[in-house]
């Protein structure tokens, strides 16, 4: 360890971290805008100059190693004043379009203007006109005039990438960032980061073009649950006018830095995938095609329906088709029901089909929680249609993935000689209207719980959003119905939350245990 | 008793004040009735709707969106105005404009003055003096809700 | 016959008059207050477009209130509830049968007096009516059913009779100065002179009097100064559950109360009809001169006469009513107990003495 001082404060760090980690550890921000945790400091922008004691001049945060005892000055008369200039050079040619501009709220510049500018410009000259609205792939708009070349979007296209489309032409004045070839398009799966990475709005995204501004959103950390990676994300949702009814709820979707998992990245399918969030949702109980809003009354018929089954005692011919779209909570708790207490006939698996990966982040699976399920002990037992026709009076089914897989009419013929089906599914689908209880569930963003990823990494999630609807979360339903059957009801009242059944899961299964953060 | 004198007193002061108010503008409103014009009124009130009563040049009424030269509306849809409406009566959707230099617009501008509170904030932080609310417009009154929605075409028009 | 078809042509003449002016009272209260107020006033009820200084208003006013919903609340005594306004209305519309609007009227050798009822007991005939508006006050707050008008009812029955005893007093002084209770006979001794110029009008003999009538008849009226049982603005009052057309009739009560008060004042204390020194066959000024005058042009003078000064105090109590702010009820009672009641027996033995030494 090696003792420092910034800002005349003592503060002991690791050895062979720069500055810049040292102070923010220490809270104390220094501004940046090429500096990026996932490459080497490359000293550009020129924004994170401090002031050393002993040094001749301002060195660079970012790129300079601590050494024992230094004097650190991040905030006096001098460094402000470096700074200022550098934001007065960047402003020169930087055009104030904040007005349109997508990135305006999440601005770096705006922001470190705010803090160190405030000054009128003292140029005169018209700005230098360059290329605006450049098309620079699927989901990316390059404005030139805007680049403040820290050069984050050409490293990333280098180092995480590897496909290296863009680099820096020119010299002095007219620097300018662009790709080598005319046109060329950044067309990798990875393509959304570059709009994340920058620092101001040269590189904006298509989806979130002027669909609303950035300080209106509010922003909820939840898991991605497209793949069986598990990224971080955020999302970022619009909390609404009082007057005025918006289209949807969530408007933009960004990565969290999580080094195990994902790393400052997310693949561009969980990046604008995020329309399932608003549309075809199932937001109402549905009682044979009808509506009603009580939650307690569908539970109490679900079990009495099961409680029916139970007394014949053919409970046998209950079948449950679960999703690896639940989480590690539900999967347990589902486990407890319906194998332990329960004793059901058979227990399937129907997930959504595999697709391709890629060699980055993106997994075949296009569930969240296979390898939850597994670590759990439940098999992936494919539905076999034919068990279903024969053995089956009644039916649970979870998640859309069940109703994706097969055609609406042979799961009709299925339902034939079912007596009782059950759907539990966030979304809206053809066979919502056609089994006898469905009940509306929430996807991952809007509740709470567990995840475990493909590499067996373990990440709790809260809700991002409020539920939809009347929807309700999977765990509580499964707490509620176990309560309902009175099987084991102290049990059952003792989970009263994901954390509680997350503990009792620790207890009892081994993997979960070491697992704990 | 003293007391109750003066009150006694004051209370004829009082009707005699009344008295000369009555007394001096009926002067006047007879003088008026005959014809004789007069610097003074018989009466302070303002036949309102058929003498209209002039807005003050800075008063805050009806809103207007200003247009460009070429009779596109200044607008940019920053929704700055619909940040700071404290009403939230405020409501726009962008378009893209095909002019690189403008490149985004409104299709759709509503003011809801049902809720406006005619704060004029929305006119203070517009950063392309594209609101103005100097219409000099008070008369707000409409037969029904919707007619107080005020759309794009009839803020610009 | 013809003296049955006179004696009607009073009665409608005199009630026509009554109500009409009652009428103009409510416009003439409008345009009062705010000349007063430094306002315009009801200017706008116009008759086919045309617009006389608002004087359509109460005609419109009553339009209004002919067409408004006549509501009876739920479980109140519904025939008394409806009897009520017309009892208050009955007994005052009644009263201006005994108000003398002029002397004898000749026409072609018949002498008709312009006055309908020319009884003995004027004076106690106008008391006992008044008494009974009381009844439209009790019973329209009993009737109601609700406990707030109820109040209002008893706190108005209390004023009115506690007023009354003062109003019934003051006027004993006049009846021992003008020995009489018939109203024409008490005119005419107003139309004496006094030291051979001055009329000898019951102010100038009763000045006492006057005051406590001015005030107790006030009272009697039930408006500003004395407005309890019925404050529009604060107090729920007797009439609180009426609207429409019979609501209308408490109002409009209230005003001919107003006329009523002014009639009495005029014909009690301020030589009802008479002009100062015209005579029945014209003016004899007390420097000399004269003007004769035919007997026709006499009577209109002494019909205008009595129009005037009643219209001046209606215009007095108005000017009072928009003046003062509301007596608290303690106030109120101390002002007519402890007060008026005292001095009006003070003037009575005054009077006496006076009278006494005089002789």
């Amino acid at each position: 360890m090696v003792k420092i001082y910034i800002n005349d404060r003592e503060i002991e760090v690791k050895e062979g971290t720069t500055v810049f980690h040292a102070a923010l550890d220490a809270g104390i921000p220094i501004p940046h805008f090429c500096y990026h945790p996932a490459f080497a400091p490359e000293g550009t922008c020129r924004m994170c100059l401090v002031e050393v004691e002993g040094m001749p001049k301002l060195e660079l945060a970012c790129s300079l190693q601590i050494r024992e005892g230094m004097k650190i000055f991040t905030q006096n008369e001098r460094v402000r004043e470096a700074r200022r200039g550098v934001l007065e050079f960047l402003l020169a040619e930087h055009p104030l379009d904040c007005p349109i501009c997508d990135q305006a709220g999440d601005c770096k510049l705006q922001d470190y203007y705010e803090e160190y500018g405030l000054f009128d410009s003292r140029f005169s000259e018209v700005k230098d006109k360059r290329g605006k609205k450049i098309r620079l792939g699927k989901y990316l708009l390059h404005d030139q005039e805007r680049c403040v070349l820290c050069r984050r979007c050409v490293r990333f296209l280098r180092e995480v990438t590897g496909t290296g489309e863009m680099g820096v032409f020119e010299r002095g004045g007219h620097t300018k960032v662009d790709t080598y070839e005319e046109g060329q398009q950044v067309d990798n799966n990875y393509s959304g980061n570059l709009a994340q990475l920058c620092p101001v709005g040269a590189i904006t995204d298509t989806d979130f073009r002027f669909q609303t501004r950035s300080w209106f959103l509010e922003a909820g950390e939840s898991i991605c649950p497209l793949c069986s990676r598990g990224c971080r994300i955020t999302i970022q949702a619009h909390r609404g006018f009082a007057r005025f009814k918006l289209p949807k709820r969530v408007y933009r979707i960004k990565a969290v830095d999580d080094p195990l998992v994902n790393g400052p990245w997310i693949c561009d399918k969980g990046r604008y995938g995020y329309s399932y969030l608003d549309e075809n949702r199932a937001t109402r109980i549905l009682k044979k095609g009808e509506s009603s809003p009580d939650w307690q009354e569908a539970i109490d018929w679900l079990s009495a329906s099961i409680l029916r089954l139970k007394h014949r005692n053919r409970l046998e011919r209950v079948s449950v088709v679960l999703s690896s779209r639940l989480s590690n909570e539900e999967l347990f708790l589902a486990k407890k029901l319906f194998k332990d207490d329960l004793g059901v006939g058979r227990v399937f698996f129907a997930d959504a089909p595999p697709e391709e990966g890629d060699d980055m982040l993106l997994t075949p699976d296009r569930v969240p929680n296979t390898r939850g399920a597994r670590e759990l002990g439940w098999e992936d037992v494919p539905v076999d249609m034919e068990a279903l026709n024969r053995e089956t009076d009644l039916l649970l089914m979870f998640g859309p993935d069940f109703e994706n897989a097969h055609s609406l009419s042979d799961i009709l013929g299925c339902f034939e000689q079912i007596e009782t089906t059950v759907l539990l599914t966030p979304f809206d689908g053809s066979l919502s209207s056609q089994v006898d209880l469905l009940l509306p569930t929430t996807p991952v963003a809007e509740k709470a719980g567990s995840l475990t990823n493909i590499d067996g990494v373990l990440r709790n999630f809260q809700p991002a959003l409020p539920a939809l609807g009347h929807s309700r979360a999977e765990w509580s339903l499964l707490i509620d119905l176990g309560k309902a059957l009175d099987l084991r009801f102290q049990y059952y009242s003792r989970l009263s939350s994901p954390e509680a059944v997350f503990q009792e899961m620790t207890g009892e299964i081994p993997f979960f245990e070491k697992n704990v953060e | 008793m003293i007391k109750q004198f003066g009150y006694f007193l004051e209370i004829v002061k009082g009707s005699l004040i009344t008295t000369r108010h009555f007394v001096v503008n009926m002067f006047f409103h007879i003088l008026n009735l005959v014809g004789i014009k007069t610097k003074r009124k018989g009466a302070v009130t303002r036949q309102y709707p058929e003498a209209p009563i002039e807005v003050a040049r800075r008063h805050r009424s009806l809103h207007r969106l200003m247009l460009r030269e070429d009779g596109k509306p200044r607008c940019v849809v920053c929704m700055l105005c619909a940040t700071v409406c404290p009403s939230e009566c405020i409501f726009i959707e962008a378009t893209e404009d095909p002019d690189p230099e403008i490149q985004k617009y409104p299709s759709n501008f509503i003011i809801d003055l049902n809720r406006c509170c005619f704060c004029g904030f929305c006119v203070e932080a517009c950063p392309e003096d594209a609101i103005r609310m100097d219409t000099g417009e008070v008369e707000l009154a409409r037969y029904s809700r919707g007619d107080l929605v005020y759309d794009l075409e009839k803020l610009t028009g | 016959m013809s003296d049955i078809l006179i004696l009607l042509i009073k009665i409608v003449a005199a009630l026509v008059w009554f109500l009409v002016l009652t009428l103009y009272l409510t416009w003439l209260e409008r345009k009062e207050s705010a000349i007063m107020q430094d306002r315009i006033g009801a200017n706008r009820a116009d008759f086919f477009g045309i617009r006389v200084i608002g004087l359509f208003q109460p005609f419109a006013d009553a339009i209004k209130m002919m067409f408004k919903e006549d509501f009876t609340p739920t479980f109140s005594r519904r025939f008394i509830h409806n009897l009520a306004p017309f009892v208050a209305f009955f007994f005052t519309a009644v009263t201006v049968q005994a108000i003398p609007f002029g002397d004898v009227l000749r026409v072609g050798g018949k002498e008709i007096k312009l006055q309908v009822l020319d009884i003995d007991v004027g004076i106690l005939f106008i008391l006992a009516m008044l008494s009974f508006t009381v009844y439209g006050v009790l019973l329209s707050g009993w009737a109601s059913n609700s406990r707030w008008t109820l109040l209002g009812g008893l706190r108005g029955t209390a004023q009115l009779v506690s007023y009354e005893v003062a109003l019934g007093l003051s006027l004993i002084g006049l009846v021992m100065v003008f020995p009489s209770l018939r109203f024409s006979s008490i005119v005419n001794y107003q139309g004496e002179l006094l030291f051979g110029w001055l009329p000898q009008w019951g102010i100038l003999l009763q000045p006492l009097g006057f005051i406590v009538f001015l005030f107790a008849s006030l009272a009697e009226s039930e408006r500003v100064p004395f407005d309890l049982p019925e404050g529009e603005s604060e107090i729920v009052g007797f009439f609180t559950e009426y609207s429409g057309l019979k609501w209308g009739l408490y109002m409009f009560t209230s005003f001919m109360k107003v006329l009523l008060i002014a009639c009495l004042l005029t014909t009690l204390f301020f030589g009802g009809y008479h002009v100062p020194w015209l005579n029945p066959d014209g003016f004899h000024f007390p420097w000399g001169g004269e003007w004769l005058l035919p007997h026709g042009i006499v009577v209109l003078f002494q019909i205008i006469m009595f129009n005037v000064k009643v219209i001046f105090f209606c215009w007095l109590q108005i000017l009072i009513r928009w003046t003062y702010p509301r007596f608290r009820y303690d106030q109120l009672m101390d002002f007519g107990w402890k007060f008026l009641v005292p001095l009006s027996v003070i003037n009575i033995v005054a009077t006496a003495i006076v009278m006494t030494l005089l002789k």
